[in-house]
């Protein structure tokens, strides 16, 4: 089970990137999100195979599971909604002002 | 004493407590910029004491925040390293804030401009004082936010252009940062950095430990805008507001170089004599690249941005000759340099809120500071201070890394150094005499008023009174380079003997 979240969590962090490096930046903003909910599945894997019963159960003497990596991937998404949100904003506003989807015409800053 | 003490969380409660007062106060202007400026004095203030109290014990000031013990609470760690660069980031951004609320670009006016301003510096002070892995990707996270968005409000169209570059660049350091943070707690199960250092000294090998460290090292670079990954930095410069380019340039950028300085002496330790050669070929490939660009362009703010990969080259270096007097000196050269180019940056922006067209170009500004000799004379000393001429503090921070590079031994790179200082003479020369030599062309007109000049005239005092009585500053700076030399003080004052 471990090996296939591990494939999981690599091939969606792969095609985030290439998502991310697309002309296109509604395209690559899609990427942002894909690699960062790889990263959060990552942090997520991190204490997903330990343990056998919730952290706050302390009614039984099996081993508990590790809550801390659930508690930094609840971060983590908050700030990459915010982040993903952000980017969305920008995109629009960028392709109101530069009428186009491509960032390679959103050039207007050299020197 | 006390055993916890509330000390270290100032600097950052302070800020964050007037960005919340300035969004209940969103629809007065005025309101906002008092709650702005009394907010970034009181953190200054905080943080002066912190400093000193750090001075007087010689030691590290913990706050475990909750009152949870070390390794489970998140602690906030104020050892002289931190406390120092506070205090640095602090009175730039306390220099900031005036010189907003004197600016007359609009966006200054958006009700969300100074709350955004006060988060950047929670974010950063934040950023120095804790002392988990994990909380330092939330708090740059904070600053990354902070400093995009105030940069896409600029009065300039472009600003989106150079924010979207930015956001890009920055959410991929993040996440690198966010990865290595999930690969050391696989490896070692904690994310303190005490008990990390701790950990990664006793069991070295870690297959996943070694992964993160690349990933940190790669992170911290975009954060520093170090040359290979700095091409965001430029752009953002020129266009996002003065107030927030003077932040950016000076103090956002030393984050990184907070990261490399514990890296280094605290977390991969035993990885050190690799990552300080490769700090050091990194400092020297920015001097070259950095001082070349920046005689290249033709636009003030973009002169001066180049001109901080550069500088931030000459701090690499000194923290890749290692040894004490060194990272001493790469303390003071970061603490002169914040001021000098916050300075710099917000002259060049006050001279563009006077130009015909608003613009930080060569062929707008040609002439523009002959009506401003005030501020011809303070752009004058803060470039000087910049090359690092005498009487000013650039000078002590020069002669102080040349010395500490020649002591080490390092005669080479210490040599590249001085020479490539002739470059910085090169562009400020050029920039002065662009600015405020050469006649207004035919034709153009240079508005009587602009941004005030009040910020940058404090900055520049400040400037020449440490260049006139460094020792202070000095002494600092070699507690805090000599409590660097020993990573397990830093790890007993967290977690306890």
């Amino acid at each position: 089970m471990s090996l296939l979240t591990a494939i999981a969590v690599g091939a969606m962090f792969g095609i985030g990137l290439f998502q991310m490096l697309r002309p296109n930046v509604v395209r690559s903003a899609i990427g942002i999100v894909l690699v960062l909910n790889a990263v959060n599945l990552f942090l997520l894997s991190a204490g997903a195979y330990q343990g056998e019963i919730a952290a706050y159960d302390t009614t039984s003497t099996r081993a508990r599971s590790d809550a801390l990596p659930q508690a930094l991937v609840l971060t983590a998404i908050v700030i990459g909604m915010g982040g993903f949100a952000f980017v969305l904003a920008m995109v629009t506003l960028l392709s109101a002002r530069y009428h186009t989807s491509s960032i390679d015409d959103i050039d207007r800053l050299k020197g | 004493m006390d055993p916890n003490p509330v000390l270290p969380l100032l600097p950052v409660l302070a800020p964050i407590a007037g960005m919340v007062a300035s969004l209940l106060a969103v629809r007065w202007w005025r309101v906002q910029a008092l709650v702005a400026l009394a907010a970034t004095a009181f953190g200054t203030l905080a943080a002066l004491v912190l400093l000193s109290r750090v001075w007087s014990v010689g030691a590290a000031m913990v706050y475990q925040s909750g009152g949870w013990p070390a390794p489970y609470g998140i602690s906030l760690v104020a050892d002289p390293l931190a406390a120092f660069l506070v205090l640095m980031s602090q009175t730039v951004m306390l220099a900031g804030a005036v010189y907003a609320v004197g600016s007359t670009e609009r966006c200054v006016r958006d009700p969300i401009f100074l709350p955004l301003f006060l988060a950047l510096a929670a974010g950063l002070c934040g950023a120095f004082l804790t002392g988990d892995l994990f909380t330092l990707f939330v708090f740059s996270e904070l600053v990354v936010m902070a400093g995009t968005v105030l940069t896409s409000l600029s009065d300039d169209g472009n600003g989106p252009e150079a924010a979207l570059k930015y956001f890009y660049l920055s959410l991929m350091a993040s996440t690198f940062l966010l990865l290595a943070c999930g690969m050391l707690y696989v490896a070692h199960g904690t994310l303190n950095m005490a008990d990390l250092g701790r950990r990664l000294a006793a069991s070295p090998g870690e297959p996943l430990a070694g992964l993160a460290l690349p990933l940190l090292f790669a992170s911290f670079m975009i954060k520093s805008a170090v040359v290979p990954f700095h091409f965001w930095q430029p752009d953002f410069h020129t266009v996002s507001p003065t107030a927030v380019s003077a932040m950016l340039s000076s103090v956002v950028v030393k984050l990184g170089v907070y990261g490399f300085l514990r890296l280094l002496t605290l977390l991969y330790v035993a990885d050190a004599p690799t990552l300080q050669a490769l700090l050091l070929v990194l400092g020297l490939a920015g001097m070259v690249y950095g001082g070349l660009a920046a005689i290249g362009t033709h636009n003030a703010k973009r002169v001066l941005a180049y001109s901080t990969l550069a500088q931030i080259g000459v701090i690499l270096a000194a923290i890749g000759w290692g040894s004490q007097p060194a990272l001493a000196a790469a303390l003071v050269f970061t603490f002169n340099h914040s001021l000098i180019k916050a300075a710099l940056l917000m002259l060049a922006g006050a001279l563009a809120s006077r130009a015909g067209v608003k613009s930080a170009d060569f062929t707008h500004l040609t002439g523009v500071g002959r009506g401003v000799p005030v501020a011809g004379a303070l752009f004058l000393a803060g470039g000087l201070a910049l090359a690092g001429v005498p009487p000013t503090a650039g000078f002590v921070s020069k002669l102080l890394v040349l010395q500490s590079g020649f002591q080490a031994g390092r005669l080479v790179s210490a040599s590249a150094i001085g020479l490539l200082g002739a470059l910085t003479l090169v562009y400020v020369t050029h920039a002065y005499r662009r600015l405020f030599w050469v006649p207004l062309p035919a034709g153009a007109t240079a508005k009587p008023r602009g941004d005030r000049l009040l910020a940058p005239a404090l900055l520049v005092v400040l400037v020449l009174a440490i260049g006139a009585w460094p020792a202070a500053l000095v002494d600092v700076a070699l507690l805090a380079a000599r409590w660097l030399a020993d990573p397990q003080a830093y790890v007993t004052a967290v977690l306890g003997g």
